[in-house]
């Protein structure tokens, strides 16, 4: 039987819900911008759309997790965002929880009973 | 940087307070341009990807609200529950009693019994409406203002009874048809031999009619001993579709020959109707007659008393689950 294409795509969003922070923390060690930031994801297979990601952003920021400043030095200005100390460990927090989770799940999908 | 993207940004800050405008405006901006760019870059048009940018960025009230966390429901799940309570309780506490008050009010204010009904159901509705319109108001104001929701969280103490399908649970049940047909018996007892209406020479004025005692007053009484009879039936041996049929032909014994009697005008003593010179054929306020309302209501009680008794024998004939507690609810 065939899954329904909405079934799945939302299923998918709920497990892919959180990554998007935890990889802009990781990848906002380096000073970047909202559309770069969206194409080196995407170039890494990490889908999140603009007006989803610079909304994140700003929330992020107001959350004291990244710093941010405008440069103004090129022909358009941006608005660049870097991972705050207290971002960093926030993301060191989530990443050890991913990779627990992941042990969890592929424990358990190698049929190992507790 | 055209009108439509000039546009675009205004409709999006304008929904945010002013000091925070100029905060969000070069956000805004920098996201459109970047989203164009991407379409330019991709081989489109100018204008075309201006408008493609645009329309993948979507509305810009919800892209405002994003930024500014702010949310798009009117009551989110963190209230939608105690706000669904409050509801209903107060529906069904505040709209029965303020329609009660008014129907006596305006029957004893003025003994029409059709404009105390018609300002009762009026005031019903518009109780109603009211009560729907402020408890969501507050409910709505609570989940911007972002307060605690003291006081209304859910507690263990609130959840409420197990139904109760023993004997024990029927004697409400029981006690509430015994007294009332009690009082029904006694009030037709009691009108025939100390009714409030004397006549001139002091004797008694039955308010129903003394020519229905050759056969129907008797049938009536009978009938009532028939219920109590059953009521005690009901409460030992609980609810069956053979009682059903039993209530079925009960109500039908009493309603359809009271019905009858009372729209043939052969219900009440004319000598009484006389005595205090009302006519229940006579039109109220709201162009219905006393007769036709007091039928109207017999028949929905009739109505309602034979569709309970089903609804209540399907309950009780429905298959015993192996967990009691997941019983019909």
């Amino acid at each position: 039987m065939d899954l329904d294409a909405d079934l799945i795509a939302g299923h998918l969003q709920e497990l892919r819900r959180g990554t998007v922070v935890l990889a802009c923390l990781t990848r906002l060690r380096t000073p970047d911008y909202g559309y770069s930031l969206l194409e080196s994801l995407d170039g890494l297979d990490i889908q999140v759309d603009a007006n989803t990601l610079y909304p994140l952003l700003r929330r992020l920021e107001k959350q004291g997790l990244l710093t941010s400043e405008w440069n103004t030095a090129e022909s358009r200005p941006r608005k660049f965002y870097r991972t705050s100390p207290a971002g960093d460990g926030l993301a060191a927090t989530l990443a050890a929880d991913w990779d627990r989770l992941t042990t969890s799940l592929h424990r358990l999908a190698e049929g190992e009973l507790p | 940087m055209t009108e439509l993207t000039d546009r675009y940004v205004w409709a999006a800050v304008r929904t945010v307070p002013e000091p925070q405008r100029s905060d969000l405006e070069p956000e805004i901006r920098e996201l459109i341009e970047e989203t164009v760019e991407a379409h330019l870059a991709s081989g489109e048009e100018p204008s075309a990807a201006e408008r493609a940018a645009l329309v993948q960025l979507g509305d810009p009230e919800r892209l405002a609200a994003d930024y500014a966390d702010r949310s798009l429901t009117l009551i989110g799940p963190r209230y939608y529950l105690a706000w669904m309570r409050l509801l209903k309780t107060l529906l069904a506490t505040v709209v029965p009693i303020v329609t009660a008050v008014v129907f006596l009010a305006q029957f004893l204010g003025q003994g029409e019994v059709g404009a105390a009904i018609g300002g009762a159901v009026a005031t019903a509705l518009s109780v109603t409406v009211h009560v729907g319109f402020w408890t969501t108001l507050v409910f709505a104001i609570l989940e911007r203002a972002g307060a605690t929701d003291a006081g209304l969280e859910w507690t263990p103490e609130g959840l409420p009874a197990l139904p109760d399908h023993s004997r024990h649970g029927r004697l409400p049940d029981l006690v509430a048809s015994l007294v009332f047909l009690g009082v029904l018996a006694g009030a037709v007892l009691w009108q025939q031999v100390r009714s409030v209406v004397r006549a001139d020479d002091g004797s008694v004025i039955p308010l129903l009619d003394p020519a229905l005692w050759s056969f129907w007053l008797p049938w009536f009484l009978a009938l009532i001993v028939l219920e109590a009879g059953f009521a005690v039936r009901l409460y030992l041996r609980d609810w069956s579709w053979a009682a059903a049929v039993v209530n079925l032909c009960l109500a039908l014994a009493f309603a359809v020959p009271a019905v009858l009697l009372w729209s043939e005008g052969r219900l009440l003593n004319p000598a009484f109707l006389d005595a205090v010179g009302w006519d229940p054929a006579a039109a109220t306020g709201g162009g219905w007659t006393v007769a036709s309302i007091i039928t109207a209501v017999v028949v929905l009680i009739a109505a309602w008393d034979v569709v309970d008794g089903f609804l209540k024998a399907r309950r009780a004939s429905a298959p015993v689950p192996r967990h009691p507690v997941l019983v019909d609810h």
